[in-house]
């Protein structure tokens, strides 16, 4: 085995220039909200770190996440990055299968424990033998490799919340890393896929400062996820105008118009898509033309249809209020007869008395 | 009062004190009233239990919504002569139905197993301290009701309450103590068959007038007031002086004359009932066509509105003394000297606002050419003078009653006017009190004395057997 | 269950169940109880009738209370108009009708429902004050507090999610539809039923009255 390469070494062979990687590392930092002159210093640690080992867990997935990070129209910095780093155990990307897969998998283990990330997408089947991996349930397999791991990252809206296999009904009784492993500190970078840059961002961080990056109530790097899109969102003035596209091909779609009517999710997501945007920078869902549908929100499936609009009340039809409607006239109706018998009642006493 | 109308006729020499003297005199009699009152007769449980029970047999679907309806938007302070005469917070009209309010929460409403959770159960106490409220300080005029957004009628709930107060013994002691005269005697004040012969003779005799006493058939069949026959022999004369001028068949009957109604003034229905009752069987016996009400506010309503009674199936119209005096008029019948100086009118809440004679008097005005000036606020918007519904009787209303009669001092001062004109002995006594009370410098006169004063002598010779029975 | 989806889901539908069953409950539980018969003679005979017009006569105080009425009216006008509009006119509003009832309309421009929101919410202050400054003309309990309180906060809540003040934008939302799904089931049970109320209980008197001829 040849020594450990570095970072820096790994780019300069592949060709990346200087100033390509010192622009990498200012864009990761501004996004991350560290101060600007940090850019030098995390451009030389980041030069100068070591591969860290990456075990990379796949359970209940469809293999987007990765994809997304793999499938980028042209080399980037971000995978590059990715290349860096030793992974050493990922079901679609490794070589080995297998007998040898697995093994490859417990020395890595053996090798780096309490320093090695585990990634994770992918949610967790709580019920048995739904998704079982080398004769081990997912379940088994996460608390055995999370049990030395230095820290989870979960990639992807599945292993963060339980995604889409946690959507209604929820046949496997699916569930989120977080509520398996509860004595790791744990990064959540959700996305149906997330974003590349959010994912490297974060182990970035990790390389350069030694820490995770802060994050909001959902365990989200409020770097990447602090903002609404709805407020980044270059439609928001045709929102505040009250312009809105009323299906995808009237005059509003094509003028451009505000996509709030026709499901878009924007005003209760949070992710970098309308700023950062996808493809080097080259579109996100609306601005291709479809509202957004939330995907980094826990839950986005059961949140209303991604055509229903924010705003619709999300129970269904109103047959329950017409029913309500009956049984209040029906109370109401008996009420009214009985205080009626009460008053005849009283009508036929007091003749009685007299 | 009315010196002008005793100088239009110098032949005679007046029979009867003036209305000044009248007030004086009855001031007194009411004084007694209280300790004539009667006691009373039941367990406060009982008292307590028939209350409740008097509101749940009075309350229908108008009054459930009424009391639903209110929004405390506190307009109704605006109207009420009370509040506006005292700003003090519990004479807002709305409060007038928190009990009653309270009562039907707990007893009648849809949710009334919640209200009987969270509310306090209604006490007798309760309904002795309503009593200021349901009836010191309410007239029943119902003008709270013209400015209400929701237009409820806080003057019916009143009345309602006020049926539970009779059940409760609760009703002020002049009220009660006349309820019971009425109820026990069939007379106010003694007005009793024998007083009315009384005072029949003594028009007869003194003024010479003749009153059709008890005559088997007639058209018009008119009636008297406690008022004109123990007092005010005025009244009475002057009436008789019409009926004759305008040779109507009309006839006094001693078995159905009185209009004073204490049944509806203390709320009790069964005595408002038995009280009307005779007077409709005398009127269909003698064949009447029209019922003539004297002039007598409540009688209005005791009689021409009294829901109990199906008065479109009888053979014969009731009209209140005014509207009688201003069809007459308006057919030309009716032919007055005029009448010299501004005059404004004033609108019994009774006949007015609650009964809906408002041209007819104004007929009478016009037919005598008086230079009428409305006050700012007249006919549905009227002020009440503060003494109707019986409040003019209650030396606990005194205050309530004085001081919301300046607001009526104010409206008539506003028009110019010399003399007022009203037409309901309530309204009138009122007056009189506030105007001596005040040192007022206006007039007021009876709208029926006033016509009798006015009458065109030389006409009425040649008029019908009436007035040559009564010569 | 985050706020939002309890405010979007369960909550908003257990108020509009509340209210709807609320409604029918207390209307019929009032309106079929007995009717008292006014039996006598009508002034004319067909003059009854004419008391319907009281349910629209009555929208504006008559000009013998003008003066005394003004700032109570007015206020309470601007207020259920631009409260109204701003229920049936803004987008969200409208797509919130739309799921329930299928029906949708073209809805204002943003600013103009920021605006009569705005518009309302200050009449609302408006009338509190005067209800706090004038204690004896108002007689206030504390449902009266209670309403008020109950119909600020929907407009308090909409018009900061709207602007995307205060808490985040799904936090805001959802508390503006519980305070809504509060206003809901509120409704039925307190003086908030004026909202049905005013129409029989104008009606009633108007007959009341014009059945002894007299206009109210």
């Amino acid at each position: 085995m040849p020594s450990e390469p570095t970072l820096g070494g790994l780019l300069h062979s592949q060709g990346v220039s200087r100033r390509a990687f010192l622009k990498f590392c200012s864009t990761t930092a501004s996004l991350m909200a560290l101060p600007a002159g940090i850019a030098p210093a995390m451009a030389e640690a980041l030069a100068s770190a070591r591969r860290p080992s990456v075990i990379w867990l796949s359970f209940q997935e469809c293999t987007g996440c990765t994809e997304a990070l793999t499938r980028s129209h042209a080399p980037t910095i971000e995978n590059l990055l990715f290349n860096f780093v030793s992974l050493d155990y990922h079901h679609t990307l490794q070589a080995a299968a297998g007998d040898a897969a697995e093994r490859a998998l417990e020395e890595a283990m053996h090798a780096n424990k309490g320093k090695y990330l585990v990634l994770v997408d992918g949610s967790i089947p709580l019920m048995e033998y739904c998704s079982t991996v080398a004769g081990h349930s997912n379940k088994e397999s996460l608390e055995h490799v999370c049990a030395d791991a230095a820290a989870v990252i979960n990639i992807g809206t599945c292993s963060a919340y339980g995604g889409i296999p946690m959507a209604k009904p929820n046949p496997t009784n699916a569930v989120a890393t977080g509520d398996i492993i509860k004595d790791k500190p744990i990064v959540n970078v959700p996305g149906c896929p997330p974003m590349p840059l959010a994912i490297t961002g974060v182990i970035a961080q990790y390389l350069t400062m030694g820490k995770l990056p802060e994050l909001d109530h959902l365990g989200r790097p409020v770097a990447f996820f602090g903002e609404n899109i709805h407020d980044r969102c270059y439609r928001r003035p045709f929102y505040d105008r009250g312009e809105f596209a009323e299906t995808f091909d009237d005059e509003g779609a094509r003028k451009g118009w505000c996509l709030y009517k026709l499901g878009c999710k924007a005003p209760i997501a949070y992710n970098a898509c309308a700023h950062v945007k996808w493809n080097n920078g080259v579109s996100f869902p609306i601005q291709s033309g479809h509202g957004c549908i939330g995907c980094s929100e826990p839950r986005f499936w059961d949140m209303g249809g991604v055509y229903d609009s924010v705003a619709k009340g999300n129970f269904g039809d109103g047959a329950k209020l017409g029913a309500a409607a009956i049984a209040g006239a029906a109370a109401g109706a008996s009420a009214a007869y009985l205080a009626r018998r009460k008053k005849t009642e009283i009508a036929e006493g007091a003749h009685g008395d007299e | 009062m009315s010196t002008a109308a005793t100088q239009a006729n110098p032949s005679q020499t007046p029979v009867f004190p003036s209305f000044a003297e009248v007030y004086q005199g009855l001031a007194g009699q009411i004084g007694m009233l209280r300790e004539m009152a009667p006691a009373p007769t039941k367990s406060d449980e009982q008292r307590l239990k028939g209350a409740v029970d008097t509101l749940i047999e009075e309350t229908n679907a108008d009054e459930a919504v009424w009391l639903e309806s209110c929004i405390h938007c506190g307009q109704c302070t605006n109207a009420c002569h009370y509040f506006q005469a005292t700003g003090e917070a519990k004479y807002a009209p709305m409060r007038k139905m928190d009990l009653y309010r309270r009562v039907y929460q707990r007893e009648i409403s849809p949710m009334r197993w919640w209200h009987r959770l969270v509310s306090k159960p209604v006490k007798l106490s309760d309904f002795e301290e309503a009593s200021e409220l349901i009836y010191d300080s309410c007239s029943e005029c119902g003008r709270c009701t013209m400015v209400c957004p929701m237009g409820i009628d806080t003057a019916s709930l009143v009345h309602h309450m006020r049926s539970a107060m009779v059940a409760a013994e609760l009703v002020p002691p002049e009220l009660a103590a006349l309820r019971m005269e009425q109820k026990n005697m069939g007379t106010v004040f003694g007005s009793s068959p024998d007083a009315l012969k009384k005072m029949v003779d003594t028009i007869r005799e003194q003024a010479g007038v003749e009153i059709p006493l008890d005559k088997d058939k007639a058209d018009v069949m008119v009636l008297s007031s406690a008022v004109d026959l123990v007092a005010n022999g005025n009244g009475l004369l002057a009436t008789a002086k019409i009926m004759n001028h305008l040779g109507v068949d009309w006839t006094i009957r001693s078995d159905g004359f009185e209009s004073a109604n204490f049944g509806l003034l203390s709320g009790d229905m069964s005595l408002w009932k038995h009280q009307v009752d005779p007077i409709i069987e005398a009127a269909q016996k003698v064949g009447a066509k029209t019922l003539v009400i004297a002039e007598c506010g409540h009688a209005y309503p005791a009689l021409r509105w009294n829901p109990m009674l199906s008065s479109g199936e009888l053979p014969f119209e009731m009209m209140y003394m005014s509207e009688f005096l201003g069809k007459q008029a308006k057919a030309g019948k009716l032919r007055l000297t005029p009448f010299d100086g501004k005059v404004t009118f004033h609108d019994p809440c009774k006949t007015g606002r609650r009964g809906g004679a408002f041209d007819e008097p104004r007929a009478v005005l016009a037919a005598m050419d008086a230079d009428l000036v409305e006050m700012p606020a007249n006919k549905e918007y009227n002020w009440c003078c503060g003494g109707g519904a019986g409040i003019f009787l209650l030396e606990d209303a005194t205050r309530l009653r004085d001081e919301s009669f300046k607001i009526k001092i104010r409206e008539v001062n506003d028009t110019g006017a010399e003399s007022v004109v009203v037409s309901c002995a309530s309204c009138r006594l009122n007056f009189e009190s506030g105007r001596q009370k005040n040192n007022w410098d206006k007039q007021v006169h009876s709208l029926v004395e006033l016509v009798a004063d006015h009458l065109i002598d030389d006409e009425t010779a040649t008029k019908g057997q009436a007035r040559g029975a009564a010569a | 269950m985050s706020l939002l989806e309890f405010a979007r889901g369960p909550a908003i539908h257990a108020a509009l169940i509340i209210m709807v069953a609320g409604f029918a409950l207390r209307l019929l539980g009032v309106l079929v109880l007995t009717r008292g018969a006014d039996m006598s003679r009508p002034r004319d005979a067909f003059g009854n009738f004419k008391g319907y017009r009281t349910v629209f006569s009555r929208a504006w105080p008559a000009g013998e209370f003008t003066t005394t009425t003004r700032y109570q009216t007015v206020v309470a006008y601007v207020f259920h108009i631009a409260l109204l509009l701003v229920i049936v006119g803004i987008v969200p509003h409208i797509e919130f009708i739309q799921s329930l009832t299928g029906l949708s309309w073209p809805a204002m421009p943003n600013f103009l429902g920021v605006a009569l929101g705005t518009i309302a919410l200050a009449s609302l202050f408006a009338l509190i004050f005067r209800r706090l400054a004038k204690p004896a003309i108002y007689n206030s309990t504390v449902g009266d507090y209670v309403a008020w309180v109950v119909v600020a906060l929907p407009l308090l809540t909409g018009l900061m999610a709207f602007a995307h003040v205060g808490l985040r934008y799904e936090t805001m939302l959802a508390l503006h539809i519980l305070s809504s799904a509060l206003l809901f089931a509120y409704m039925p049970f307190s003086k908030l039923m004026h909202a049905f109320w005013f129409i029989f209980s104008r009606a009633q008197s108007g007959l009341a009255y014009a059945h002894k001829g007299v206009r109210i």
